[in-house]
């Protein structure tokens, strides 16, 4: 049995330094600093096949406070596929946390990776919380990552930057849920937040750049409320899917758009023939989230032949 | 005014003219679904939609037309090539990159017969054989730096583009007058001072957009079967 690599590496920086839209927000926390242990979190995922053929977790670092929970196999649908969910054993992401997570799945290799429950991003007074991810997919690999949906809070600040690095062969399902707050706190809190600046970006292994996506949501500028932002909704899904065109263009054929009072769904073909782009805009978490595993179920169906199982009732 | 603004103006409303023919009559940018769904059923709604097509627009293709009026006057030509795949690279839905690029070859194709100017006439040249997108936006401002128009003028023009063609094709498809139409551009345009100020110090990377409902209602019209308008 091959066992698990754990090689420490220093974290590293988490530099969002050019950023305009957070320029007000780079006060020192006055409780603990920017960069001090169990603010600077870091996970390395790497999968890979083993000498069987079997898609395991072959390599692992990680920095509190990200862990990960090992590798479990308990997908009905695809049984031979590791599963794994990040959890952060500091509860909500909170001012001044940076945070990095990188995702390897090589050749061949598949994988599904998730979080343990919705990440919450604490109100914030001083700074902003940011969050770097890198994931790479070798020929052939395959990755579903599909966390539970982001919590902004009152004056919550949040960036992401995720690159998207994927062999003309594989397919990433790479989905973000975002609520609009806590809608059931105290009297209701939704649109609270002071920024949420989350891009997304593709890229060949070569570096050929295939599409970038940036959404800078700040209530003051522009409010979700406003037709054409989210309108009516509260909660907004974004899925996005590297995959070579011929599956991308079967994939497109089987999903339906749609607009209603309390549900609303979108596709369409990422630039550069790069993939496919899914929105989904609702009043609640539930439906949303089942309108994503719908969708990966289609994905799953055209890249593997088989279908995602019905979530679990606790989920 | 100077002979020289006068002619500056001349062009300001050339290019910027409805009947300017690019083509901007074809788009309706995602309203005919809009009002499909009733989403925009009167002035209000309409003016909601029309601004927020304004918004959109400005912090991505007039973040691309500035820059590519910037590169133009400087002479650099990698800039606005580097430009071209930014913003196509940045335009995630299909109709609206097809729209881009459409109007953006019938643009340069114009802008080579009325100046004479090497960068547009070599940009064409690259449009045709495939080397850059060839995207409106970028012609825009290659078109006014050539023609010697402000940086301030182009970006109104880019503005006032983007609320006509959506309140051009409302005479066909929502229940409005033309006073309507009308009051909404004199409201958006008073708005117009406040978001140059804002693009003008963005920067491509700071390209950004958050509309899901905009999108989705754009990939209904990709996937549905209304045919009025192309987008």
């Amino acid at each position: 049995m091959i066992e698990q690599k754990k090689e420490k590496t220093l974290a590293p920086e988490v530099d969002f330094s050019n950023a305009k839209e957070m320029a007000p927000y780079l006060e020192e926390p006055k409780a603990m600093y920017v960069g001090a242990p169990g603010k600077h979190g870091y996970l390395r995922l790497g999968f890979e096949l083993d000498s069987t053929g079997k898609s395991i977790l072959r390599d692992l670092d990680r920095r509190h406070p990200l862990i990960v929970q090992q590798e479990l196999y308990f997908d009905e649908g695809m049984p031979e596929m590791p599963c794994v969910y990040i959890l952060s054993s500091g509860g909500p992401n909170v001012d001044g946390d940076r945070y990095r997570q990188d995702i390897t799945v090589k050749k061949d290799a598949f994988a599904w990776v998730s979080t343990g429950a919705a990440t919450k991003l604490a109100e914030m007074r001083y700074n902003y919380s940011g969050l770097i991810q890198n994931i790479v997919l070798e020929d052939n690999a395959y990755l579903e990552f599909m966390p539970e949906p982001m919590i902004p809070c009152r004056h919550t600040r949040f960036i992401s930057d995720t690159r998207l690095c994927v062999a003309e062969t594989a397919t990433v399902f790479y989905s973000e849920i975002f609520m609009g707050g806590r809608k059931y706190y105290k009297e209701g809190e939704l649109f609270q937040y002071d920024i949420l600046s989350v891009c997304s970006h593709g890229e060949r292994p070569d570096g050929t750049q295939l599409f970038r996506e940036k959404f800078v949501i700040d209530p003051t500028v522009e409010h979700p409320r406003n037709l054409g932002v989210m309108g009516h909704f509260d909660v907004f899904a974004n899925v996005l899917v590297v995959t070579p065109k011929d599956m991308a263009d079967v994939i497109y054929d089987k999903t339906n758009v749609f607009i209603d009072k309390k549900l609303a769904a979108g596709i369409t073909r990422l630039p550069n023939d790069a993939g496919l782009l899914y929105k989904v805009l609702g009043m609640e978490p539930g439906p949303v989230k089942k309108m994503v595993r719908d969708f990966c179920s289609t994905v799953r169906q055209v890249v593997k032949g088989k279908p995602v199982p019905p979530e679990f009732p606790w989920r | 005014m100077s002979d020289n603004n006068m002619v500056a103006v001349m062009r300001l409303l050339q290019f910027t003219d409805s009947a300017f023919p690019v083509g901007t009559f074809s788009f309706s940018n995602g309203l005919e679904t809009a009002s499909f769904e009733s989403i925009v059923t009167d002035a209000s709604s309409l003016e909601a939609f029309a601004r927020a097509q304004a918004h959109q627009a400005a912090t991505s293709d007039g973040v691309a037309a500035l820059h590519a009026y910037r590169a133009y006057l400087k002479g650099e030509y990698e800039a606005i090539q580097d430009i071209d795949r930014y913003l196509i690279m940045f335009k995630m839905n299909a109709e609206a990159r097809m729209m881009i690029k459409r109007m953006g070859k019938k643009l340069a194709e114009l802008g080579v017969r009325l100046f004479d100017a090497p960068l547009i006439s070599q940009w064409l040249k690259d449009i045709k054989e495939d080397k850059v997108p060839g995207t409106y936006p970028v012609a825009q401002g290659l078109i006014f730096a050539a023609a010697g128009i402000g940086e301030k003028e182009l970006f109104c023009s880019h503005q006032y583009g983007v609320v006509n063609m959506v309140l051009g094709a409302a005479l066909r498809c929502v229940k409005v007058s033309h006073y309507d139409t009308q009051l909404i551009l004199e409201k958006i345009a008073n708005e117009v001072s406040d978001l140059y100020d804002k693009v003008a110090q963005m920067d491509l990377k700071d390209m950004n957009a958050f509309y899901p409902e905009l999108d989705i209602l754009a990939s209904l019209h990709e996937k549905g079967n209304m045919r009025m308008f192309m987008n």
